[in-house]
């Protein structure tokens, strides 16, 4: 590939991953995405179309006014239509004649696009475009101003892209520090958020559960939502139950729940504040597609939420619902609130009659199987609380555990327990439910388990969508979950699973310590720089060591970068070629005691390659005649073959004298 | 002022004049001011991903510094002058760029000079160890001195938004010749006193009046040939001539005339003296300010002619 034709694909493909900056937002309208990918397309052909760029010109001036008559009449967001003009820009300057102009063009116009991504998205694929961006257009514009600058020897393009990758690595190291240092005194007069990123809500809870759908979701790594525990649990696999819907409504094949909702409030108490409650703040991620507030098992108070939106946060009030369910009122793209939850059951949980009876009913039909199974199942147990373990243990020992369940079927439960005896977590959550009312025993089901560690919180998943039981047991709630433990949460998927969790961990990182740096996070990095404050797990100079060991590394990974690219590019190809003319030489044992050829006739004519690789070594670094562009290579490729076809004078590398006279 | 002071005075100079200077292109103050508008952002809407395209392209803006740096910073350079430039002609200004290590991208080379800098020299690649020439065209529009104290390295690396520029003081003296023009119809006038002083030198082959005629002998040009003379004695007779007298001219200039009226007659004289000398005349130069050429021929003596009517009423430099 020419130099030229290099220069110009760098250039639009540094526009691409500025596009794709904006894009990724997700509020880039189709055409636009469609209209511009057809653009990069038929510039990476190498056709430009707009040579004359006068028409085209004219059509891109009708549309801003069109974009911005929408604007005015309230169709669209003038971001958005500030970063549609910007790549229509781009696009009409891709597609124009190469000239030096219209690459400045080019750049300067993905650089709005670049900008106007920051404020459209907050995703980490942000932060891959804005590298990728960076990446490509400091090289393509560099091979732009030498191409430009005149006549002379055209340098190889490795020998331009060593300074610039030095460069580079030290403006991304400056990017980094100056985003730390800089004071965030924000005015504000303007204020917006990212938007959500690609994709929307995967998992939630839904009105109904029903039965019958394959387990997909429990190999989907998404992360819904996050929770600082206080006190950290410590571990790094969460083996804990979240509440949010409870469904004490089953027909035969879905469940439902009934409540009816109570005015908003600001802070929802469901039990008895006391002592020894567990705090967690919850992060609601756009992936999580409900309205429905999740808490540890057992919440007691719900509060404090907020909804950050676009361009703005406000506090959300909640919606009681029913039984212990607590809603959001309004949307729910991206929602914070504090939650506490009382850690054991101890005390009794009265229900009153009509829930009792709710949570008692069987389908109209029901297979008379099941209830035959349920006293078989139980038989010997005595008491509800040993019916439901022994009910809990049969299942959990006498069924296998299977995602892929084969289409529907007229009686999902009863094919569940009596033919296919294989299943998920809402068969085996609806088969206890079921038996343990078949004992009268009130049951219902419930919704997720698990949560990994990251970043000093933990993270819940869809996979980790999972339906359990709860039980009413001598005046107590009993927490029963029929699925083998093995299967509670989030399924392993395989290494696509496994990058897409690392990069949600990531994503978590890049939102907590990226996006949502403040002020405070100044403040506190100066403290610990400070060695203000310390924790009783980690001592503050620690911590202040730790930091600045960071910030000190990342500066000098940068610099010895720079210094290495440089020192390589001055060092220049003649040190690479007699370093690998010598290694040539003492692999084939001919290496002399001089450093070079060992005392080989000097009219040796197969030699002769090699003396003239080291005659041209010699003369590049001390005679001040340069190696052209891949004539070490070829100097060294040369000598190797020479020495392939010219005996070793010692089959093996001579050894080294063990001392010396 | 004694040498030491001056010399103290040129350090303390030195010490105040910034070593590079720096000047955006229309690209460089398009990108500061989307760098102003993504700061302004920033500011107004708290949003850090905003700072962080900021932090990217003011960093860019340091980076781009250090790598022009390197670019400008090592580059050995000397001025190759050309021989003869004629006031009004374009001519070679030519420069020889070296560097010691490293390697220099996008480098321009221009005299720092009110007149003489416009013409730029350009380079795109300059690698170590090698001088490379890097010529420019240029015109000078009058004759006379033209004093060069500096050349000026320049380079737009690595991202065309600033032109990174650096002034090595390298001293020089360049002399532009008078212009070329017609030389007047009329004949020299001879001067008084010292004038045409004709030499009645003989010779064989001379241009000059008829000697005598001979025999033509064997081996002798056929063009000399007298052939009525030959046909009335029927023996081929061959011309004798004295050899041609050669002029001597010393040209008058009265060097106190106004600056251009001064140039025009430079101009002249110094078309006519290259006429004279193409013919073969002993040409000199006599200037009322005492600056003289003794006759004498040849392109030797032609430049040293050139160069004194160049140098002719000059106070201060040309240009």
């Amino acid at each position: 590939m020419s130099t030229e034709r290099l220069r110009l694909v760098l250039r639009d493909l540094a526009a691409a991953a500025a596009f794709a900056a904006m894009a990724i937002s997700g509020q880039v309208p189709a055409w636009t995405i469609a209209l511009f990918f057809l653009a990069l397309v038929v510039a990476l052909t190498g056709r430009r179309p707009l040579a004359d760029g006068r028409l085209s010109a004219v059509a891109l001036l009708l549309a801003v006014i069109l974009l911005y008559a929408a604007v005015m009449v309230e169709q669209l967001d003038l971001v958005v239509a500030a970063c549609i003009t910007a790549s229509l820009l781009t696009a009409q300057r891709m597609l124009s004649r190469p000239t030096p102009r219209t690459t400045d063009q080019v750049q300067l116009a993905s650089l709005l696009m670049i900008a106007g991504g920051a404020v459209l998205s907050a995703d980490l694929l942000f932060a891959l475009c804005l590298f990728g961006y960076t990446a490509l257009a400091v090289l393509s514009q560099g091979l732009s101003v030498v191409a430009a600058s005149g006549p002379g020897p055209f340098p190889s393009t490795s020998r331009v892209f060593r300074p610039l990758a030095g460069g580079l690595a030290l403006a991304m190291a400056g990017a980094l520090l100056f985003f730390v240092l800089f004071p965030r005194l924000s005015w504000n007069v303007a204020a917006r958020r990212g938007g959500a990123s690609l994709g929307g809500g995967t998992t939630g809870f839904a009105d109904g559960l029903r039965l019958g759908g394959s387990g997909v979701l429990k190999s989907n790594p998404r992360v819904v939502f996050r929770a600082r525990i206080d006190p950290d649990p410590g571990t790094d696999a969460l083996d804990a139950y979240w509440v949010g819907r409870r469904y004490d409504t089953f027909d035969g094949v879905q469940w439902s729940t009934r409540g009816r909702p109570s005015p908003p409030v600001r802070q929802v108490t469901l039990g008895p504040v006391e002592a020894d409650l567990v705090r967690q703040e919850i992060d609601l991620l756009p992936a999580y597609g409900s309205r429905t507030l999740v808490a540890l098992d057992a919440p007691v108070f719900l509060g404090d939420a907020e909804s950050h939106q676009a361009t703005f946060t406000v506090r959300t009030e909640l919606i009681p619902s029913g039984d212990r369910e607590v809603r959001l009122l309004g949307p729910s793209e991206h929602v914070t609130y504090r939650a506490l939850s009382a850690t054991d059951r101890a005390g009794p949980a009265p229900i009153d009659a009509a829930e009792k009876a709710r949570r008692l009913q069987l389908p109209k039909y029901i297979d008379p199987r099941i209830l035959a199974l349920a006293g078989t199942l139980s038989e010997g147990a005595v008491g509800d609380r040993a019916i439901a373990r022994q009910l809990e243990r049969a299942l959990q020992t006498g069924y296998g555990y299977k995602l892929e369940l084969p289409g529907r079927v007229k009686d999902q439960l009863a094919d569940f327990l009596f033919d296919r005896r294989q299943g998920h977590c809402e068969d085996f959550a609806t088969a206890l439910a079921v038996l343990l009312r078949a004992k009268q025993i009130p049951a219902r089901v419930v919704g997720f388990h698990g949560g990994e560690r990251a970043a000093g919180e933990y993270l819940v998943r869809a996979g980790d969508a999972h339906a359990w039981v709860e039980a009413g047991v001598d005046g107590h709630v009993l927490r029963l979950d029929a699925t083998p433990p093995q299967h509670r949460s989030a399924a392993e998927t395989g290494l696509t699973g496994w990058f897409l969790a690392r990069w949600e961990a990531l994503q978590i990182r890049w939102l907590d310590r990226v996006v949502e740096y403040s002020l405070s996070d100044q403040n506190r990095l100066a403290q610990r720089f400070r060695g203000g404050t310390a924790t009783p797990d980690r001592p503050a100079s620690r911590k202040a060591g730790r930091g600045a060991g960071v910030a000190l590394g990342v500066l000098g990974v940068a610099l010895l970068i720079a210094a290495l690219l440089g020192r390589r590019a001055a060092a220049g190809d003649a040190t690479v070629l007699g370093r690998s003319l010598q290694r040539l030489l003492r692999r084939r044992g001919r290496l002399g005691p001089g450093g070079w050829l060992d005392g080989a006739p000097v009219d040796e004519v197969e030699l002769l390659p090699v003396r003239e690789g080291i005659a041209r070594y010699r003369e590049a670094r001390f005679g001040r005649r340069p190696l052209g562009p891949g004539e070490a290579r070829r100097l060294v490729r040369r000598a190797r073959q020479a020495l392939r076809g010219v005996p070793s004078t010692s089959p093996t590398t001579p050894e080294r004298p063990a001392s010396r006279a | 002022m004694s040498p030491r002071r001056e010399r103290l005075l040129r350090a303390w100079r030195r010490l105040w004049k910034p070593p590079r200077r720096l000047r955006t292109t229309p690209a460089g103050r398009t990108y500061l001011v989307l760098c102003f508008g993504v700061g302004l952002g920033a500011l107004n809407t708290g949003n850090n991903l905003l700072y962080l395209v900021l932090g990217l392209q003011l960093s860019i803006i340091v980076a781009s510094g250090i790598l022009s740096e390197r670019c400008v910073r090592r580059v050995e350079v000397r001025r190759l002058l050309p021989a003869a430039p004629r006031a009004r002609s374009p001519f070679h200004l030519a420069w020889g760029l070296r560097l010691a290590r490293g390697q220099s991208f996008a480098l321009s080379v221009a005299e720092v000079h009110p007149v003489l800098g416009v013409a730029v020299g350009r380079l795109a690649w300059l690698p170590a160890g090698e001088e490379l020439v890097v010529r420019a065209v240029a015109t000078a529009p009058r004759r006379g001195p033209v004093h060069l104290s500096a050349i000026r390295l320049a380079t737009t690396f690595p991202f065309g938004l600033f032109v990174k520029i650096r002034d090595v003081e390298v001293p020089g003296d360049l002399l532009v010749l008078p212009g070329r023009v017609l030389p007047p119809p009329e004949p020299p006038a001879p001067s008084s006193g010292l004038g045409l002083e004709q030499r009645s030198l003989r010779g064989l082959d001379g241009g000059g009046d008829l000697a005598q005629l001979r025999e033509l002998r064997e081996g002798e040009d056929a063009r000399r040939i007298h052939w009525r003379k030959s046909a009335q004695l029927g023996i081929l007779l061959r011309v004798e001539r004295d050899a041609q007298p050669q002029p001597r001219i010393v040209l008058q200039l009265d060097d106190r005339a106004p600056a251009e009226a001064l140039d025009g007659r430079c101009e002249e004289l110094a078309a006519r003296a290259e006429l004279l000398l193409a013919r073969g005349a002993e040409v000199g130069l006599e200037c009322t300010g005492g600056l003289s050429v003794k006759p004498g021929t040849g392109a030797f003596h032609s430049h040293a002619i050139l160069q004194a009517l160049a140098r002719a009423g000059q106070t201060e430099e040309a240009g």
